[in-house]
C-alpha cells in the first residue's frame, strides 16, 4: 500500500504541474479574468503583509492633522498619501489594514457556512429518504426567511462585534451550499461507475472521498467565490447601519460609513475605502466568471462553440 | 396599487401647493427623527419637542439667551416652601376654542403626573405634588418638598386643552395655544404647521412651516445644499464653510471627565491637578470644533444655568507643571483608565482620544476604553467600581446647576466618583434653599471646592450649529428650541 | 391544483412558524425584553410589572405558545416608541416600501431584457463588453455608496432631483435607481447567458441554416425559452427586496418605508414593532412565493404542480 502510494506520488505531482501550466495558459486567454486574478492576489498580499506595507499605525490619531486631503492636492501632506480622516488617522494605512478585516470576515463566513452547508448536503444526498426530505424542507424554509431583517434583529440584541457578524452571516448563508451539494451527490450516486463501486463493496467514506468530493469542487468553488462577494458587501451594509464592526476595529465598510458625514468636505474618506470594496468585489466577480466557465465542461463548450455561431451570425446580418 | 397611485397624485398636488405657497413665507426644516407621537406630555423625545414647541406653550418661557421670563403666566411667586402661585395671561384660547384658564393648568399638571400615563417627562416633574385653582386666572402648584427651581420646571411643561386631551386624539392632532396650529401629519414624510391668526402675542413672520425627517446627517446636508431645506440641525463644525449659511449658539451640553477620586492613582490631588493642566483646550477647540465651542470655566456647569460660578477661570495649559506634578506624586508610568463611548455626542470619541494623548505626555499611561453604550452607562451610573476617568457630555435642559451638582459632584449622585460628605451636605442644602442669593452662594462654594480639588476635568461648553439656506434670518437659541415665530425669510 | 396549494400553504405555515420561533429564541433567550424596552431608569417594580405583563415569569414553552398565538392573530401589541398599535405602523409603511420595490424592480426588469438581448447578439462585441462590464461594476459597488454618489451628483451638483424623502414621482427616481442596480446587473447577465445558450442550440442553428430572418429567430424561439429562468430570478429578487434589502436605500434617502422604520425601532429597543415587521414580511414572502409558483405554471405548462 505504502509502496504503491510512493510510486504514484511523482506522477501525480507532474499531473498537477501540467494542470497549473494549463491553468495559467487558459487564464491568459481571458484578459478580464487575468486582471481580476492579479488584483485579487495583490489584495490578499496586502492583507497578509499589512504590518510591513502600511506607512502608519492605522489607529494612530493626530487631532491636529485631521482631514488632510490626499498628498497631490493643495494642503496635502506627503506623509499621508491618501489623506487623513476625522481623527487624523492615515487613510492609506487604514485601507491596507482594513483589507485584513474585510477578507477575514469573508473567508470566515464562507468557510463556516460552506462547511455546514456541505455537511447538510452530503447527509441529505447520501442518506436520502426521510432524512433528505426533512433537511431539504428545512433549507426551503430558511430560504424564505426575511434574512436581512433577522440579521439586524439578532445583531442589535446580541450586540455588534466581529464575531457576531461572522456567525450571523454564516447562519443565514449556508443553504445554497446544501442545495448544490445534495444535487451533485444525487446525480453522481446515480452514475453507473459509482453504482458499480458500491456493488463491489466500497464503503460510504470511500465513495464520498473518491467519487463525490471531486465532483463537488467546481460548483462549490464557483458558489463560494460569489458568496464571498455577497458577504463583503453585506458586512459593509451592516457597518453602514451602525451594527457592524465596531471601532477601534476597522473594516472598509466601517470606514465608508464613518466618513459619510464628511462627504462634502473630505470626499477621500468615502471614496477610497468605497473603491477598495468595489475593486475587490469586481476582481472577484471577473475571476469567478472565468473559474465558472473554465471548470464547467458545458460552459467551456459554450465558450468555444460560441465563437463559431457568432461568426456565422455576424456573417449573415 | 390604487393607494399607491392616489399617494403619488396627492404628493404631486402637495408639491404644486408648496410651489404656490413659496411666495407666501413658508419654510422647510429638516430634523433628525420623526416625532414618535405629537402628545406633548408623554415622551422625552427631541423630534416631538422640535414640532410641539411651536404649537404648545408653557407657563414660563426663556429669552434666546436662556433668561427665564413669563410665558402663559404673567407672574410667578412663592407662597410658602412648597407652594408656588401663578397669575395667568388673560384672553388666551386654544386652537380649538377651549379657553386657557386655571382649569386647563390644573388638568395639564394632573395629566402629566398621573401614574397611569407613565410619562417619560416625570424626570423633570418628580417634585410636583399637584395643582389647585384659586380663581379663573390664578393657580397654585404644590411640591412634595421645597423646590426652588419649580419655575424652571414649568418652562418644560406644555399646557394642553382639557377637553381635547380627554376626548380628542391628542397624539395625532395637537391643539395648543402657541403661534402655530397643527396642519397635517403625513406619517414618515412631513408635518406641516400653519400660522395661528388668533395668537395672543406678536404675529410671526413665517406663514407655514414644514418639517421633514432625515436621519442621515449627510442626506440632511445634501438637502440643504440642494435648496430643499431652510434649516437643518446638528451641522458639523467642518461644514460651516460648505453650508450656504449657518448660525452657532452656545448649547446646553458641557463635556467633562469625571475622575474616580477614590481610586489608587487618581486619589492623589497632584495627579488630578496634572490631568487638568496637561490639556491644551485651546488647540482642541480649534482643531476639533473649528472654534465652535468655548472652554469650560473651571467647572462643568453651563454658563447660562443658574448657579454658574462666574469667578472661576479655566485651567491653564501647563504641560511642564503637569509632568512635574506626576513625578512628585510618584505616578510616572502608572496606568489610568479612560472610559468613554462613541457616536452619542458631538465629537465624543475625538475628545476622548485627544485628551488621552495629552495625558500620555505627562508620564501616565492612559488606557482608553471605548465602550458600547449600555456598557458605558453601566460604567457611568452602575454600582460597580468607578473608572479612573469617564467622559460625559452633560446636558442641562432646566438650566439650573442642581443637575450638574447632584449628578456629578454629590457623593450619592448617579455619576459621582467621590466621597466628599461636606460637599454633599452643601448640595443638599442648595437644593431646598429657595432664596436665590443664598442658593447662588452655596453653589459658588460647591463649584469652587470642586475646582480646587480637581474632582472633574471640565472640557468645553459645546455650541449648537444650524445650517441655513441663503434666505433664512434666524438667531438660534441657547435652549436649542426651534421657535418658528423667531424666524424670518428675506425675499 | 388544490393539493399543490395546500402543500405550499403548509410549507408557508412552517416558514412562519420557523420565523416566529427564531424571533422568540433571539428576543427571549439571547436578549431580555425588559432590559431592551424599558429605560435604564425604570424601577425594579416597573421591571417586574412589565415582565409579568409579557408573561416572562412563566415557563418558556408556555411563553412560546402565548407568543405564537398572539402573532397568529396579528396581535403585535403597542409600539413602545410610537405608542400606537404596531400593526398600524406596519400597514402605514408597507405601501411605501412596496412602491419603492415596485419601481426599482420594474426598472431592473424593463432595462435588463433589452440590455441582455443586445449583448447576446454579438458575444465579445463592443456592446456586449459594455453591458457585461457595467453589470459587473453594478454588482460590485456597495449600495449605500451608490446612493450617496447619486445624491451628490444628481441632487446637489446638478440639482435635478430631490435629495430625500417621499412625496412626488421625482422623489422616487434616485432611490429606485439605487435599488434597481444590483437586480438589473444580475438579470442582465442572466438574459445574456440564457440567450447565448439558446442561440447556440442546434434548433436555432438549423433555423439559421434554413435562412429564417435573424430577428424572428431571436424573439420567437430563444426569448421564450429564456423567460422561465428570467422570471425565476426576478421572483427571487422580489423576495430578496422584501426580506430587507431596501433597508439601506431607505436609510440613505430617508424613504419612509418598513426598512427605515425597522432600523429606527431597533435603535429605540421597540421589540413589538420589530416583531410585527419581521412577521408581516415573512407572511408576505410566503404569499409571494406561492404566487410566483402559480405564475410559472401559467407561463410554462410543462412545470408540474406536484
Amino acid at each position: 500500500m505504502a509502496d504503491s502510494a510512493a510510486r504514484q506520488a511523482p506522477s501525480r505531482r507532474s499531473r498537477n504541474g501540467t494542470r497549473l501550466r494549463a491553468f495559467a495558459a487558459e487564464l491568459g486567454e481571458d484578459v478580464p479574468g487575468l486582471i481580476g486574478f492579479l488584483v485579487l492576489v495583490g489584495i490578499v498580499a496586502m492583507a497578509i503583509f499589512a504590518p510591513l506595507l502600511a506607512p502608519h499605525d492605522p489607529a494612530a490619531q493626530s487631532v491636529l492633522a485631521r482631514l488632510a486631503p490626499p498628498a497631490w492636492l493643495p494642503r496635502g501632506n506627503p506623509a499621508h498619501l491618501l489623506g487623513t480622516d476625522a481623527l487624523g488617522r492615515d487613510v492609506l494605512s487604514r485601507i491596507i489594514w482594513g483589507a485584513r478585516a474585510t477578507l477575514l470576515v469573508g473567508v470566515a463566513v464562507v468557510l463556516l457556512s460552506g462547511t455546514f452547508g456541505v455537511i447538510v448536503g452530503l447527509v441529505a444526498g447520501y442518506v436520502g429518504g426521510r432524512t433528505d426530505s426533512i433537511l431539504m424542507r428545512l433549507v426551503d424554509i430558511q430560504v424564505s426567511f426575511p434574512g436581512i431583517l433577522l440579521i439586524l434583529l439578532i445583531v442589535s440584541i446580541v450586540g455588534p462585534s466581529l464575531t457576531t457578524i461572522v456567525v450571523v452571516l454564516a447562519l443565514t448563508n449556508w443553504m445554497i451550499y446544501a442545495r448544490i451539494v445534495r444535487g451533485t451527490v444525487m446525480s453522481v450516486r446515480a452514475a453507473p461507475y459509482v453504482e458499480a463501486a458500491e456493488i463491489v463493496g466500497c464503503g460510504p467514506a470511500r465513495i464520498i472521498l473518491r467519487h463525490i468530493l471531486p465532483n463537488l469542487v467546481s460548483p462549490l468553488l464557483t458558489v463560494a467565490i460569489l458568496e464571498f462577494t455577497n458577504v463583503v458587501l453585506a458586512e459593509a451594509a451592516i457597518s453602514f447601519l451602525g451594527l457592524g464592526v465596531q471601532p477601534p476595529a476597522t473594516s472598509w465598510g466601517l470606514d465608508v460609513a464613518s466618513g459619510r458625514d464628511y462627504v462634502y468636505v473630505a470626499w477621500w474618506l468615502v471614496t477610497f475605502p468605497g473603491l477598495a470594496i468595489a475593486i475587490t468585489v469586481l476582481s472577484i466577480n471577473l475571476f469567478a466568471n472565468w473559474v465558472r466557465v473554465t471548470t464547467d465542461p458545458r460552459e467551456r463548450e459554450k465558450r468555444f462553440g460560441w465563437s463559431k455561431t457568432a461568426r456565422r451570425l455576424a456573417g449573415r446580418s | 396599487m390604487t393607494t399607491t397611485i392616489r399617494h403619488l397624485l396627492a404628493g404631486a398636488a402637495a408639491l404644486t401647493l408648496l410651489a404656490g405657497a413659496a411666495g407666501a413665507q413658508s419654510i422647510t426644516i429638516a430634523i433628525g427623527s420623526e416625532p414618535s407621537t405629537l402628545d406633548p406630555q408623554l415622551r422625552d423625545d427631541g423630534g416631538e419637542r422640535q414640532v410641539n414647541d411651536n404649537i404648545y406653550e408653557t407657563l414660563m418661557a426663556r429669552t434666546p439667551e436662556g433668561e427665564l421670563e413669563p410665558g402663559l403666566a404673567t407672574e410667578a411667586r412663592q407662597i410658602d416652601e412648597t407652594t408656588w402661585e401663578f397669575d395667568l395671561r388673560e384672553g388666551v384660547t386654544f386652537h380649538n376654542g377651549e379657553p386657557f384658564d386655571a382649569d386647563a393648568v390644573v388638568a395639564s399638571v394632573e395629566r402629566i403626573i398621573d401614574p397611569a400615563n407613565n410619562s417619560e417627562q416625570m424626570a423633570y416633574f418628580g417634585t410636583i405634588d399637584g395643582a389647585e385653582k384659586v380663581d379663573d386666572l390664578t393657580v397654585r402648584i404644590t411640591t412634595t418638598g421645597p423646590d426652588p427651581i419649580l419655575p424652571s420646571r414649568m418652562y418644560w411643561m406644555k399646557m394642553v386643552p382639557p377637553g381635547h386631551a380627554t376626548d380628542g386624539d391628542i397624539g395625532a392632532e395637537p391643539v395648543g395655544t402657541g403661534p402655530y396650529r397643527f396642519g397635517d401629519w403625513s406619517r414618515g414624510e412631513s408635518i406641516t404647521l400653519e400660522r395661528n391668526p388668533d395668537y395672543w402675542g406678536e404675529e410671526p413672520e413665517v406663514e407655514t412651516a414644514t418639517y421633514r425627517f432625515v436621519g442621515e446627517a449627510g442626506t440632511r446636508l445634501s438637502g440643504l445644499m440642494a435648496g430643499e431645506f431652510d434649516i437643518i440641525t446638528n451641522l458639523l463644525p467642518e461644514f460651516t464653510q460648505t453650508a450656504p449659511k449657518f448660525a452657532a449658539v452656545d448649547g446646553l451640553e458641557t463635556s467633562v471627565f469625571v475622575l474616580g477620586t477614590d481610586n489608587e492613582v487618581v486619589s492623589n490631588p497632584k495627579v488630578r491637578e496634572a490631568l487638568n493642566l496637561a490639556i491644551d483646550r485651546e488647540a482642541m477647540v480649534q482643531a476639533l470644533f473649528q472654534g465652535y465651542a468655548s472652554i469650560a470655566q473651571g467647572h462643568h456647569v453651563n454658563p447660562a444655568a443658574f448657579g454658574f460660578n462666574a469667578d472661576l477661570e479655566s485651567y491653564p495649559y501647563d504641560p511642564e507643571r503637569a509632568r512635574a506634578l506626576i513625578e512628585e506624586a510618584g505616578a510616572t508610568g502608572a496606568t489610568i483608565d479612560v472610559v468613554g463611548e462613541s457616536g452619542r455626542w458631538l465629537k465624543d470619541r475625538e475628545q476622548i482620544e485627544a485628551v488621552a494623548g495629552y495625558w500620555a505626555e505627562t508620564g501616565l499611561v492612559p488606557n482608553v476604553q471605548i465602550q458600547e453604550f449600555s456598557q458605558y452607562l453601566d460604567s457611568l451610573m452602575g454600582d460597580g467600581p468607578r473608572p479612573d476617568s469617564i467622559f460625559i457630555a452633560n446636558s442641562n435642559e432646566l438650566l439650573d446647576a442642581d443637575r450638574e451638582a447632584s449628578f456629578i459632584y454629590h457623593m450619592d449622585g448617579a455619576a459621582a466618583s467621590n466621597s466628599d460628605a461636606e460637599m454633599a451636605t452643601m448640595i443638599d442644602e442648595a437644593r431646598v434653599t429657595t432664596d436665590p442669593e443664598a442658593r447662588q452662594d452655596l453653589y459658588d462654594q460647591v463649584f469652587a471646592k470642586g475646582h480646587d480639588l480637581n474632582y472633574t476635568v471640565p472640557l468645553f461648553n459645546l455650541q449648537d450649529i444650524y445650517g441655513m439656506s441663503e434666505r433664512m434670518e434666524w438667531q438660534p437659541r441657547t435652549d436649542a428650541k426651534l421657535l418658528i415665530k423667531e424666524m424670518g425669510v428675506t425675499e | 391544483m388544490a393539493a399543490f396549494l395546500l402543500r405550499r400553504l403548509i410549507q408557508g405555515g412552517l416558514v412562519v412558524l420557523g420565523v416566529t420561533f427564531t424571533v422568540f429564541v433571539v428576543t427571549r433567550i439571547f436578549g431580555n425584553p425588559v432590559d431592551l424596552m424599558l429605560p435604564l431608569s425604570a424601577s425594579p417594580e416597573q421591571r417586574a410589572a412589565f415582565a409579568s405583563e409579557l408573561g416572562l415569569d412563566r415557563p418558556l414553552p408556555v411563553q412560546f405558545v402565548q407568543f405564537a398565538g398572539e402573532l397568529l392573530r396579528f396581535d403585535f401589541g403597542e409600539s413602545t416608541w410610537q405608542r400606537r398599535p404596531a400593526m398600524e405602523v406596519v400597514l402605514e409603511r408597507l405601501p411605501n416600501s412596496l412602491l419603492l420595490i415596485g419601481a426599482g424592480l420594474g426598472l431592473a426588469i424593463v432595462l435588463s431584457l433589452p440590455a441582455g438581448i443586445l449583448a447576446a447578439q454579438r458575444p465579445g462585441g463592443i456592446l456586449d463588453r459594455i453591458v457585461t462590464g457595467l453589470s459587473l461594476v453594478g454588482l460590485s459597488m456597495p449600495q449605500f455608496w451608490v446612493g450617496l454618489l447619486l445624491i451628490v451628483l444628481f441632487a446637489v451638483t446638478i440639482p435635478l432631483l430631490p435629495t430625500s424623502g417621499m412625496g412626488s414621482p421625482a422623489h422616487l427616481v434616485l432611490p429606485a435607481v439605487t435599488l434597481a442596480l444590483v437586480p438589473f446587473a444580475r438579470l442582465t447577465l442572466l438574459v445574456r447567458s440564457q440567450m447565448m445558450e439558446e442561440l447556440n442550440k442546434p434548433y436555432i442553428r438549423t433555423a439559421l441554416a434554413r435562412g429564417l430572418p435573424h430577428r424572428r429567430v431571436l424573439v420567437g424561439h430563444a426569448l421564450r425559452n429564456a423567460l422561465i429562468p428570467f422570471l425565476t430570478l426576478a421572483g427571487w429578487e422580489l423576495v430578496l427586496a422584501l426580506a430587507g434589502y431596501t433597508v439601506v436605500v431607505e436609510t440613505v434617502f430617508a424613504w419612509p418605508g418598513m426598512g427605515l422604520v425597522a432600523i429606527q425601532a431597533l435603535q429605540r429597543g421597540d421589540l413589538f414593532l420589530v416583531q410585527a415587521i419581521v412577521y408581516v414580511v415573512a407572511v408576505l414572502i410566503v404569499l409571494v412565493n406561492i404566487l410566483l409558483d402559480l405564475v410559472f405554471k401559467l407561463v410554462d405548462p410543462r412545470i408540474g404542480l406536484g
